[in-house]
C-alpha cells in the first residue's frame, strides 16, 4: 500500500485549514499564570542562570528578583498557540523558524499572560499542498505591558480535495 | 568577570554535546508544545515528519543549556540577559537519538546610546546533529555590562 502523505493530515481531524485563515485575523490564545516554581523547574533544566533559578541572587541581580528564562516565555506562548490549534481544530503543520523575537519585559512568579496572534499575510506554497501565514504574536502582562512579541511564518495544511473534486 | 569589550569580533567557539531522548521530546511537548508529531510517536510516524520530533522551542532550549553549561552566560560574564533573537530557523528536525552541539560567531558589539554602562553582543548561532547537519541557527543577541574606567 502506498500511503498518501500529501497533506500529511489524515490523522487529526481538522476543522480550520489555510484556505479558511484571513489575514486580519486575531485569535485570542487566552492566558496563564506563571508561578515561581515553574520559572525555576525550567530554568533548572534549561537555563540555570541565577536570575532564574535562584529567588535571593535573582533579588541581588540586575533584574531585582526571579524572572522566567525568556525560552521559558516563548515554551508558554507555544503552549497557549498549541492549545489554541487544538481546540480550533488548525491543521497546524509547525513552523520553520521565527523572524525575530523581543523579550520586553521580566515575566515574573504571578504574572498572568495573555496571547494573541493577528495574521499579517497568507500565501499558498508553489510545490505542497500547504500554505504560509505569516503572524504576529504577542503576550501581555497582568498590566497590560507587553512582555515578548514574536513574528515569523507557520505552515498549514489545505483542505483535503474531496473524491471528485478537480484541484 | 567578562565584560562587553572582552568579546572579540569575529571569534568562533564550539561547545556542548546534548543527548536527546524520547522521554525528554515527549515531557517537553506535553508540556508546552502537544502537537501530535512532538507527543504521539504513532501518530507522528504518519505525518509530514514520518517520526516524532522536538518542539523546535525545546531545540532552543537545548541550546541555551548547552550555552550555560559553557558560561555564556553564566556568573563569570557580566550577563544582562537577552533583549531577543532574530532569523530564527528550524532547518531539519531534531530526532530522539540525535545529539546535539553548538557553533558560536561574535558578529557585532554595540554600546547602548542611552545607558553608558552596557550594550548589545550580536551572535550567529548554529545547532548541529551527530551527521554534522545544521539544524537550527539563528541571530541572538545578549546585554552586557561594559569594563567600569579605571578610577571612576
Amino acid at each position: 500500500m502506498i500511503e498518501d502523505r500529501t497533506s500529511g493530515l489524515e490523522w487529526i481531524m481538522c476543522m480550520k485549514y489555510f484556505e479558511d485563515i484571513e489575514v486580519g485575523e486575531v485569535w485570542d490564545l487566552g492566558q496563564r499564570a506563571v508561578e515561581a516554581a515553574e520559572i525555576i523547574e525550567f530554568a533548572t533544566q534549561y537555563d540555570p542562570q541565577p536570575f532564574h533559578t535562584d529567588a535571593a541572587a535573582a533579588e541581588a541581580s540586575f533584574f531585582g528578583g526571579l524572572i522566567a528564562s525568556g525560552w521559558h516565555t516563548c515554551a508558554i506562548v507555544m503552549e497557549l498557540l498549541a492549545n489554541y490549534i487544538k481546540t480550533e481544530g488548525l491543521a497546524s503543520l509547525g513552523a520553520p523558524g521565527m523572524d525575530s523575537c523581543r523579550w520586553l519585559v521580566p515575566v515574573r512568579p504571578g504574572d498572568v499572560l495573555h496571547g494573541r496572534t493577528t495574521i499579517l499575510e497568507a500565501r499558498p506554497s508553489a510545490s505542497k499542498p500547504m500554505g504560509l501565514i505569516t503572524v504576529r504574536t504577542e503576550v501581555f502582562n497582568q498590566d497590560k505591558a507587553k512582555v515578548v512579541q514574536l513574528e515569523g511564518v507557520a505552515m498549514y495544511g489545505c483542505r483535503p480535495i474531496e473524491a471528485g473534486e478537480t484541484a | 568577570m567578562m565584560y562587553l569589550e572582552d568579546f572579540v569580533l569575529g571569534a568562533e567557539n564550539e561547545f556542548g554535546r546534548y543527548e536527546v531522548t524520547e522521554d525528554e521530546v515527549v515531557a517537553f511537548g506535553n508540556r508546552y508544545d502537544n502537537q501530535p508529531f512532538h507527543v504521539d510517536k504513532e501518530s507522528a510516524k504518519d505525518s509530514i515528519y514520518g517520526g516524532l520530533i522536538a518542539s523546535g522551542w525545546h531545540t532552543c532550549a537545548m541550546f541555551m543549556r548547552m550555552a550555560c553549561d559553557a558560561q555564556i552566560g553564566g556568573e563569570r560574564m557580566a550577563s544582562l540577559g537577552s533583549p531577543g533573537f532574530d532569523d530564527l530557523k528550524w532547518l531539519l528536525p531534531v530526532r530522539p537519538g540525535d545529539v546535539l552541539s553548538v557553533r558560536t560567531k561574535v558578529l557585532s558589539a554595540m554600546p547602548s546610546r542611552s545607558k553608558p554602562d552596557r550594550g548589545t553582543m550580536r551572535f550567529q548561532i548554529w545547532m548541529r546533529n551527530q551527521k554534522g547537519e545544521v539544524v537550527l541557527e539563528m541571530t541572538s543577541m545578549g546585554r552586557y555590562l561594559r569594563r567600569p574606567m579605571e578610577g571612576a
